[in-house]
Parts: structure tokens; C-alpha cells; sequence
């Protein structure tokens, strides 16, 4: 189907793999190594912030992907799950100074947990319903946040660099390579859950969850599964994003970045794994180009644009390209990858 | 008791503007079972357009409150059209998503055409306060609950007698059955969408000119989500009733509450409402329960 020619399963292990063919070996290890070295030929700090911010993202939309496009249940709060990770992982580790990785843990679980408390609704709604209380969820964690003494309030709390045993991460290229790393596993592991039995009764549920529960499908546990390993992903690039920038406040986790999230998901292909991977890239370095190229050159140009310009033209873009993957192409980014690849194996015969 | 007068009548004014505001929501859900979660921008866009015409441009009333409508219908025949028809008959995420969409999309316009994040509308009503008992209330409460009445009341003769409302109703009921009597089911949406821009436009001029156009309105149009949901997603009656109660609720909890709780708790509490409801009755006062079969 996939696979090129000649490819033979002799054990039911060769026929589960992931992949399959030395090519794919050989490929896998040279987008690693490419990845893993990129301190050393990417010098300029500000696109390894870049390539931080997208491995960040990528946990989260990861997580959200797990939500949304495997197990079907709408999240529209993501970014106040990111918060709470963010802030319990600041707190714990400014306010109480505990160290790095037990902040890490625990921002994920408790994302996870808060995800719960709001992933109950799921059991009895969905679809809109779902929605609208993901949404409240996200103004309620945000509304706390402030409100709370302990968070530092509007004004904000600061997180210590990330730290394991007596290493400090302090430079771009030295947190590149902690984002990167936990940024690998997650996909590896979101990958490898997709295709387990916890995945496919996700995919079940989300295709018809009266259908999955008559097959025997626990619908509670498995919709809250999903609710909590999404939010614990959402936790840990919560943490991730805190160590990263060093000083969050409620700024960052607004409802846009949410709706942002899913425009993420979306435009890269829900239900597979390289999804989330195309579209955070896309969204992100889309963001930069607008924020850094376009813009400021637009504003160079011609300079009777009105006063906003430049906060009106990335929220205006990003809705409309939103908009119009979904008219187009509904199953995203993902979707035209596959494409792309079968027509290149087949190439130069189109049968 | 004077406090409490207050809170009272303050609470209901607000709430039948909520109620306007999610008739808007009800009105499309009940004939394209779409939700549309750009209502708040809806709101928010059409208060800024007000603007315009009313202080910008300086147009009188008469001419600028009908232009606002004028906008609005084009505004929802614009959104159907483009973001809604391609979209018939995709899954219920994709529809939610496409006008997640289109709210980022407004909000980037609203910010482009309109920088300067605050605003005051010229004002419509007279301010004299009245008094009842000890209770000053202002008198553009009054107003707005009046108004927000009248349009509810054209809007049940609309949908009782009109033959576009009787047909929206059908088309609510049976899209198939419907398209069998021949009537164009894909203009009932588009002017199910018109006539909830059009009620989202002036629920959104009339809290604007109370309380000044913000990007709060975004949130005051979230806010309508819980009366909707309260009242029943396909419910006029449910959101008439559920409005002042979340009205209520929110000016009776910000006034007793705050000292107990932080501040700022009145604008938490409908959401805190949408929880509770979609837990407990995730269906609402007077919204149709609907049995799935697989």
C-alpha cells in the first residue's frame, strides 16, 4: 500500500513495525542526526529560539492531536492547560525551589489532573457542549491564575533556567537540545499509543462512540485517558515554555492561542502523527514571516497603512488560513504528504 | 435593599441583552444544527461598525442604526456563503473549527480597521437616572430591556407567521422532507445566519451603549454561550428565560460574592454556570433531548 515493492513480512513483529525498509532507517537516522546537530550549523540564536518554540508547540499540538484527532473529544481551552503546567512548574520550582525535572513531572500531571476535572462533561456531552466547556474551563484556569496569590497575578511569575543534576541550560543551544530531546519522545510515544489497543479504542470512540461502548469499549476511561495524557502533554510544554521564556503571565495562554492550537492541528492533518509536526511548523514560521519579514517591510513600503496594521494582519491571516484548509483541504498538510510520497514512488509512472 | 433593587434591575436589563445575543446563536443551531462560536465577534464587530457611522462618520440615527442592519445582513450572508456552504454535511468539528476561523478572522479586522482598543458609542438614551424606593437605577437599563423585548417579540411573529420563518422552522424539523417540498434549504441558512447577525447586532449596540465597545464584548458574547446553554440549545423560550437568570446571577454574585472572593468573580460566574448545567442537565431547561441510535 505504502511501501515500496518487494517488501515481505515474515513475522507478524516485521509486519507491526513502524518501518520497514533500510531507506526509512536510513532516513530516520539522517533527519535525527540533522536534528540533533543543529546547534552547530544553525548559529544564529534567533532561529534556534525558533526551532525551541516549535518543538514546544509540537508537544502540546501533540497532545491536542491525541484529543482531538484520535479520540474526537473538542478542546478549545489547550492554552489554559499549557498554563496550568506552566505555573505549576514555575511555582514549584521558584516559590518552593525543587528541582527541574520535578517540576517537569509534575506539570504534567497536574495539567493532566485539571484536564480531568474538566474532561468529566465529556461522559455525558460532546461535540458543541464538549466545546463550550473546554472554553469555560480555559476562562475559569485563567480567571484563578490571576486572582491567585500564589501565581504572581496579572503581573506574572518568573521560572529559574531548566537545571538537571548540576547542569544549567542557559544558552538557546543547550535548551534546544533538552526541548528537542523530550520533544522526540513524545512524538515517539503519541506515535506508538495511536497504534496500541488504547489508540485504537480512541479512534473508535471518536468515530462512534455509542458503537464503541456497545463493542465494550469503556467510554469513561477512555475518553478521560484521552483528557489526561493530552493535558499531561499540555503540562509539560507548559513547563518547557516557562523554563524557555523565563517569566510567563496569563498573556501568553489567551483563548486566541487556543483557537491557535487547533487552527495547528487542522491545517496539518488530524488523526496522524506527522500532522501536528507540518502544521506547527507551517503556523509557527508563518507567524515569524509575518511578524519579522512581512510586516515590517509592508510597513517600510508604504507608509500610510493604518495604526493596526500590524497587530490586525496576523490574527486576520491566521483565521483565514483556517478557514480555508478546512474548505480545501480538510484532512490537511498530512494528507498531501501522502500524496506527495505515493506519487514519488511511482514516479516517473502514474499507475 | 436599595443594593439589592439595584443589583435586581441591573441584572435583568443585562440579562435579556444576553438573551438577544444568544437568540442569535439559537437561531442558526435550530436550522443548520451549526454552532457558531464567532457570536462575541459578531458582537463585537457590529458595535465597532456602529461606531463608524454613529461618531466617525457622524451619521444621525435613523440613517446609521439602519446601515448597521444593512451591514449585518451582508455580514451573515457573507459567512454562510463563504465559510458555511462549502462545509454542509462535514463533521461536527469541522463546523465548529470554520467559525473559530472566521472569529480570528474579525478580530484581526476589527483590530485593523479600529486600532485603539476602547470606544464609547454617542449616546442612545436618555441617562436621567429614575428612583425606585431608595434605588437609583439608570435609565438606559430600562431601555435596553425594552428594546431587547421588542425584538424578541418581532422575532416569535417572525418565525410564527412569516413564510421565511414558517419555512426555517420546517427546516429545523426535517431538512429532507423539506428539500422535498421544494423549498431552498441552503437559503434557509443563509438567511437563518443573516437574521442572527442581525440580532447579535443590535444585542451588541445595545451593551455597547451601556457599557462601551472593549474587546470584553468578545467575552459578553462567550457569555450568551451560557444561557444557551442554560436555556436549551434550540430554545427560544429557554434563552428568554435563561438570560436574566444568568444576568441575575452574575450581578447578584459580583455584588455579594466579591468580598468573599477575589475580584472580578462576576465575570466567572456564567462560565462557571456552563459547567454545572452541562453536568447536571446537559440539555437545558427547554432544549430538546435528543436520543442517539447508532
Amino acid at each position: 500500500m505504502t511501501l515500496p515493492c518487494g517488501t515481505r513480512s515474515y513475522r507478524y513483529a516485521e509486519d507491526m513495525a513502524i518501518i520497514r525498509t533500510k531507506t526509512q532507517w536510513a532516513l530516520l537516522i539522517f533527519l535525527l542526526v540533522v536534528l540533533f546537530t543543529m546547534p552547530l550549523y544553525v548559529r544564529s540564536n534567533y532561529w534556534l529560539g525558533i526551532a525551541n518554540l516549535i518543538g514546544i508547540t509540537l508537544i502540546a499540538a501533540t497532545g491536542l492531536n491525541i484529543l482531538i484527532g484520535y479520540c474526537g473529544q473538542l478542546s478549545i481551552g489547550h492554552a489554559g492547560f499549557i498554563a496550568v503546567g506552566a505555573y505549576t512548574s514555575a511555582i514549584l520550582t521558584n516559590r518552593l525551589e525543587l528541582p527541574f525535572l520535578v517540576g517537569l513531572i509534575c506539570a504534567g500531571i497536574t495539567a493532566g489532573l485539571i484536564g480531568l476535572v474538566f474532561g468529566i462533561p465529556s461522559v455525558r456531552v460532546k461535540g458543541f457542549y464538549l466545546a463550550i466547556t473546554t472554553i469555560a474551563a480555559q476562562f475559569i484556569i485563567i480567571w484563578v491564575i490571576n486572582h491567585w496569590g500564589i501565581t504572581g497575578g496579572f503581573i506574572g511569575i518568573s521560572a529559574p533556567y531548566p537545571a538537571i543534576g548540576g547542569f544549567v541550560f542557559k544558552s538557546e543551544a543547550s535548551q534546544f537540545y533538552l526541548i528537542i530531546t523530550i520533544t522526540v519522545i513524545c512524538i515517539f510515544v503519541a506515535k506508538n499509543l495511536a497504534r496500541s489497543r488504547i489508540g485504537r479504542a480512541f479512534i473508535a470512540v471518536r468515530d462512534n462512540d455509542l458503537a464503541a461502548e456497545v463493542m465494550g469499549v469503556n467510554l469513561f476511561r477512555y475518553k478521560l485517558l484521552a483528557f489526561f495524557i493530552g493535558c499531561f502533554l499540555a503540562g509539560i510544554a507548559g513547563s518547557l515554555l516557562a523554563h524557555w521564556i523565563g517569566f510567563i503571565n496569563t498573556e501568553h495562554f489567551s483563548l486566541a492561542e487556543s483557537i491557535l492550537y487547533i487552527g495547528m492541528i487542522i491545517i496539518g492533518g488530524l488523526g496522524t502523527t506527522v500532522g501536528p509536526i507540518f502544521g506547527v511548523v507551517f503556523v509557527r514560521l508563518l507567524q515569524q514571516l509575518l511578524t519579522v519579514g512581512v510586516v515590517p517591510f509592508l510597513e517600510g513600503t508604504f507608509t500610510s497603512l493604518p495604526a493596526g496594521f500590524a497587530t490586525g494582519v496576523t490574527p486576520m491571516l491566521f483565521g483565514l488560513v483556517i478557514v480555508l484548509f478546512l474548505v480545501l483541504e480538510p484532512r490537511g498538510l498530512a494528507h498531501r504528504w501522502a500524496l506527495f510520497k505515493s506519487a514519488y514512488r511511482l514516479w516517473p509512472f502514474s499507475y | 435593599m436599595a443594593v439589592l433593587v439595584q443589583l435586581l434591575i441591573t441584572g435583568l436589563a443585562v440579562g435579556m441583552v444576553y438573551a438577544l445575543i444568544a437568540l442569535g446563536f439559537v437561531v442558526i443551531w435550530k436550522s443548520s444544527s451549526v454552532a457558531n462560536l464567532a457570536l462575541g465577534q459578531l458582537v463585537l464587530i457590529s458595535s465597532w461598525f456602529t461606531y463608524g457611522m454613529l461618531a466617525q462618520i457622524g451619521l444621525p440615527l435613523w440613517l446609521g442604526f439602519p446601515l448597521v442592519i444593512l451591514f449585518a445582513l451582508a455580514l451573515g450572508w457573507l459567512m454562510e456563503r463563504v465559510a458555511l456552504r462549502p462545509l454542509i454535511a462535514q463533521p461536527i468539528l469541522s463546523l465548529i473549527t470554520v467559525t473559530l476561523g472566521v472569529a480570528y478572522f474579525i478580530e484581526g479586522i476589527v483590530t485593523f480597521i479600529w486600532p485603539k482598543s476602547v470606544a464609547a458609542l454617542p449616546r442612545l438614551f436618555p441617562v436621567e437616572p429614575f428612583h425606585i424606593g431608595a434605588a437609583v437605577v439608570s435609565q438606559e437599563y430600562l431601555w435596553v430591556a425594552i428594546i431587547s423585548l421588542i425584538v424578541f417579540g418581532l422575532l416569535t411573529l417572525f418565525y410564527r407567521y412569516h413564510k421565511m420563518g414558517i419555512a426555517m422552522r420546517a427546516t429545523a424539523d426535517d431538512q429532507l422532507a423539506v428539500q422535498a417540498c421544494g423549498i431552498p434549504v441552503t437559503r434557509i441558512f443563509s438567511s437563518s445566519w443573516m437574521v442572527a447577525c442581525v440580532v447579535a447586532a443590535v444585542g451588541g449596540v445595545l451593551i455597547s451603549s451601556i457599557g462601551g465597545i472593549t474587546f470584553g464584548l468578545v467575552e459578553t458574547g462567550l457569555k450568551a454561550f451560557s444561557v444557551v446553554i442554560l436555556g436549551g440549545l434550540d430554545s427560544f423560550i429557554g434563552a428568554i428565560v435563561a438570560g436574566p437568570i444568568i444576568g441575575l446571577c452574575e450581578t447578584l454574585g459580583g455584588g455579594y460574592l466579591t468580598p468573599f472572593l477575589w475580584p472580578g468573580v462576576k465575570d466567572i460566574i456564567p462560565f462557571i454556570i456552563i459547567i454545572i448545567v452541562v453536568l447536571i442537565k446537559p440539555y437545558g431547561l427547554f432544549g430538546e433531548v435528543r436520543i442517539e441510535r447508532i
